[in-house]
């Protein structure tokens, strides 16, 4: 990648992502909104967080490299769930999440 | 002066103990991205350049998997910008509760999150708590300043570092299902939580992975409207 190249993919990037960080901010803080549309934001997190979580383990050729390789980051999601509800805490999650796939991919 | 200069003490103590484990995954996975990313061609100065900058890791693994799969440029800067877009609804969602600061904080702190401090954030305006500006810009730089730094020490060491990517990338994973969990307030939220997965799935079924996200987020909102006002019913 030329110094070039470079520059070009980091100023479109980095200028897009700028302005799709404080547009919403610029244009919707101190408007009093209607309960409906307060409503939709307050539902926002919830579906990113969602689709993450899906976008990082779900998809049409999970299974493609075997069953286990497809189910084992399912099962390493499932034992990170279980710390995250049993501690609320984010330290454990991690570390236990990691510790899970670590020890589900040595099977 | 002393009892100011304490308070900003344990102020600062707070926003480390929460951005402890955010900065622990980010150094695992930064590694990982800083490698992927010198591979790619960047060095460790653009590294950190970027990623003070643009602070996505998504995004920054996507650019460097795509240029290292030979995508023409407009292709890469389009498909890196249509996974960018779901940082608008973070900040539409995070303006609500903005509101107790000036348009100048709010703004400071919009350019300057990533993520899982967005997640932090949000968590303890939310729910009340003593969040002030200066904790909020603390908790954004501090990460901005351990993602930029541990992507660029993996550019540095480059192909020394042998961080299995898979590994490196479930921290992430185990991260946002940690802030997923703690959005779980009801039957509500778990129909939305179904729906977006569901909407992920199909968008990649359907060859656009690359809109995923932001379709999903859209899709999980519309049912969470439906199942709110079939609640209220």
């Amino acid at each position: 990648m030329s110094t070039t190249d470079f520059l070009v993919i980091w100023l479109s990037c980095f200028g897009f992502i700028l302005a799709c960080r404080v547009l919403p901010v610029l244009v919707l803080q101190g408007r009093s909104l209607s309960p409906r549309v307060e409503e939709a934001l307050s539902y926002i997190p919830t579906a990113v967080f969602a689709a993450l979580v899906a976008n990082d383990l779900i998809g049409p050729d999970m299974f493609s490299q075997g069953v286990w390789s497809g189910l084992m980051p399912l099962l390493a999601s499932a034992v990170t769930l279980l710390i995250a509800r049993k501690t609320h805490s984010m330290l454990w999650c991690c570390v236990g999440g990691i510790a899970a796939y670590l020890v589900l991919s040595l099977i | 002066m002393q009892s100011s200069s304490s308070s900003q003490s344990l102020s600062f103590r707070r926003v480390l103990t929460l951005a402890l484990p955010v900065m622990l995954s980010y150094v695992a996975v930064g590694l990982a991205c800083g490698v992927l990313s010198q591979r790619a061609g960047m060095d460790p100065v653009g590294c950190f350049v970027l990623s003070a900058t643009y602070l996505s890791g998504g995004g920054q693994f996507m650019i460097a998997n795509l240029w290292l799969a030979g995508t023409p440029m407009g292709s890469l800067i389009i498909s890196v910008c249509a996974i960018s877009t779901r940082f608008a609804l973070y900040s539409a969602s995070l303006a609500p509760a903005l509101k107790r600061f000036s348009k100048r904080e709010s703004l400071a702190i919009a350019a300057t999150f990533t993520e899982e401090a967005y997640g932090i954030t949000l968590d303890q305006l939310a729910s009340g708590k003593d969040w002030s500006f200066g904790d909020a810009l603390a908790l954004d730089l501090v990460l901005m300043l351990t993602w930029a730094a541990s992507v660029a020490a993996g550019a540095a060491l480059g192909s020394l570092a042998s961080i299995p990517t898979a590994l490196a990338s479930f921290a992430m994973t185990a991260l946002f299902i940690y802030l997923l969990i703690g959005q779980m307030k009801g039957r509500v939220h778990l129909a939305i939580a179904a729906v977006s997965m569901l909407a992920v799935f199909l968008c990649k079924c359907a060859g656009a992975a690359g809109a995923a996200i932001p379709v999903a987020a859209v899709a999980g909102v519309a049912s969470g409207l439906i199942a709110g006002e079939a609640t209220r019913q």
